[in-house]
């Protein structure tokens, strides 16, 4: 039974880092605290959901189109809204507060359209798979695989290719990186529509298993803020590996206790790790001004 | 339609705004004291406006006889809850502190959803008597008095917060908005001053939030959730931060704007989702535009 549980907070896991490295990419590049994250969030689910319910289209192809708009409107939200703020040598701090107007305003666009009651693309009996003492169901196993394959490929493609390098040179000193003859902008371009494709993907396979509603960006986002603390700020395997820790002790508390306290025992955790170890079980000591 | 014309110029509802905006104008002000004065970011107003809520109510079901005493008790319950929120302002810095804000929101949150023996959980609590202000000599019911009663609670907060702003104490807060580090070089205690920041702030919220329990009637969970705590922040930031006029302004603006979209003959059923982005929209371009706000004077650090 405890095998069970871990299994799926290990699945749970999976979406929260892949969420957690479309925040953290954004984050450790550009230092913003990209709350719209979790407006893209919402954004990508109805996506797949409008393609796949209403158009008819099968579900791979809803999926891709979903990730590619979801691409383009996060590329979009740099160009309109975080290159102009920066330009005028806008603070961290309200670039946040502009940041969580967009989340507000992609949220209630979906609610306006949409309605506020759940939707789910999903919705035969699944087929379930089982072994020995766990069972796993079709969207489990499609988040298994897609999940695994994507982060593993993120990990790959950061840290030992020269776009990753140039990623953490850009997150080092910006000054410098432009200096050096490569174009900013460019980058941080690339990065949001990278970050775009990560959040849309942890959205479509939750959206394939458990459905959608227009507010459930912002508790998922927060919990993936969570991961991404748990494991250490600026790393990307850590951050994968606290998405995985944090998932399999949301479920272990679930098999204890019940579920309704899942989120406190998260919030406690964090307090406790913000007060004890604030850059994280994994992250690197440094002077945080 | 002369039906929809009758509603419009409803005389009681028109009142219950300029109650909520009331309200507003307090937890407004209360956030202004930390996000606004000290520049310390937070996510959890709406907590504290819960906690007062609450507290409120369990004190005027069990004690209602002198209003000052269940004030009291309320700001000191919240200002004790806030001591979580300014131990972490004092250790942490900059995102990591609005993460610890937000964790906060949400732990409370979660505690009003789940302690179903204190608090009901999401059935909430009805039948909130009114407020009694001397031995049932004087108890406010019915919207003139209970009106009445918030003005002249929120000019003596607003009263209160401008000597605070012009005050010694005022003064040490904008020198911590503008470098803490050198304040303490100077031999001062930033953590005293940050700790009595949070503690005002959220005394001021949590008697909003009694006033506003006894007012209404009825709480349940759902009235303070993160997305409160965010609503409070857009109020702050619209309206310009780290003065007095600014948040005042910016709670007119999100009170009063909803009203005045009724009269374009909004749908209800579409109102509140054009409010969100109404509010969203001009949160984006006054960020940009105008990063003071509509009537501030400092641009958030």
């Amino acid at each position: 039974m405890i095998l069970q549980f871990i299994i799926n907070g290990l699945i749970t896991g999976i979406l929260y880092s892949l969420l957690a490295i479309g925040f953290a990419l954004v984050y450790n590049t550009t230092k913003i605290f990209h709350i719209a994250a979790a407006g893209l969030y919402v954004l990508a689910s109805y996506i797949f959901w409008f393609a796949n319910t209403i158009w008819h289209a099968n579900l791979f192809v809803s999926a891709v189109l979903s990730v590619l708009i979801t691409m383009l409107v996060s590329c979009i939200i740099e160009l309109i809204v975080y290159r102009h703020l920066k330009s005028r040598g806008a603070s961290l701090n309200v670039m946040m507060i502009a940041s969580i107007g967009i989340m507000t305003v992609l949220v209630n666009v979906i609610a306006l359209a949409f309605g506020h009651e759940a939707k789910f693309v999903n919705t035969e009996i699944q087929r379930t798979f089982s072994g020995d003492s766990v069972i796993l169901t079709t969207p489990q196993i499609w988040q298994l695989f897609v999940g695994g394959i994507i982060l593993s490929l993120g990990v790959l493609v950061l840290k030992f290719t020269n776009y990753g390098r140039r990623l953490r040179a850009l997150s080092e000193d910006e000054e410098l990186y432009s200096t050096l003859g490569y174009n900013v902008n460019n980058t941080r371009n690339i990065v949001f529509a990278v970050s775009g494709m990560y959040i849309a993907v942890a959205s479509c396979l939750s959206a394939y298993d458990v459905g959608m509603e227009p507010n459930m960006g912002m508790n998922f986002l927060i919990n993936a803020m969570v991961a991404m603390m748990i494991g250490g700020m600026g790393r990307v395997v850590p951050c994968i590996a606290g998405g995985l820790l944090l998932g399999v002790l949301q479920s272990l508390v679930v098999s204890q206790f019940a579920a309704s306290w899942q989120n406190a025992v998260t919030f406690v955790i964090l307090l406790i790790l913000l007060f004890v170890r604030p850059q994280g079980i994994a992250g690197y000591k440094k002077r945080i001004v | 339609m002369p039906v929809i014309k009758k509603e419009l110029f409803n005389m009681e509802y028109t009142l219950h705004v300029i109650y909520l905006l009331c309200i507003y104008i307090m937890l407004v002000l209360s956030a202004n004291l930390t996000t606004g004065m000290a520049n310390l970011l937070t996510m959890c107003q709406a907590a504290f406006y819960g906690i007062g809520a609450y507290i409120g109510t369990l004190f005027l079901f069990q004690c209602n006889y002198l209003f000052v005493v269940i004030a009291i008790a309320v700001m000191l319950v919240t200002g004790v809850s806030s001591l979580i929120v300014s131990y972490a302002s004092v250790k942490l810095k900059g995102d990591y502190f609005v993460l610890a804000t937000m964790g906060f929101q949400l732990i409370v949150y979660t505690i009003l959803y789940n302690w179903t023996e204190v608090t009901n959980g999401t059935y909430g609590i009805a039948g909130i008597p009114g407020i009694n202000l001397f031995f049932g000599a004087v108890s406010l019911d019915g919207i003139y008095l209970n009106l009445a009663f918030v003005m002249l609670i929120t000019i003596a907060v607003v009263l209160f917060l401008y000597r605070l702003k012009n005050s010694p104490y005022g003064r040490l807060l904008k020198a911590i908005r503008n470098d803490d580090i050198t304040v303490e070089a100077f031999g001062r205690n930033t953590a005293s001053v940050k700790i009595w920041a949070f503690a005002l702030s959220s005394a001021i919220a949590g008697l909003a939030g009694a006033l506003y329990a006894s007012y209404v009637g009825y709480i349940d969970p759902t009235s303070f959730p993160l997305k409160e705590s965010i609503f409070i922040l857009c109020a702050l930031f619209i309206g310009g931060i780290g003065n007095i006029e600014g948040p005042i302004c910016g709670a007119a603006f999100v009170i009063v704007l909803p009203e005045l979209l009724r009269f374009v003959g909004l749908p209800d059923s579409v109102a509140a989702e054009i409010r969100q982005i109404i509010y969203g929209v001009a949160l984006v371009l006054i960020m940009i535009f105008r990063p003071q706000g509509i009537k501030g004077k400092i641009v958030m650090k």
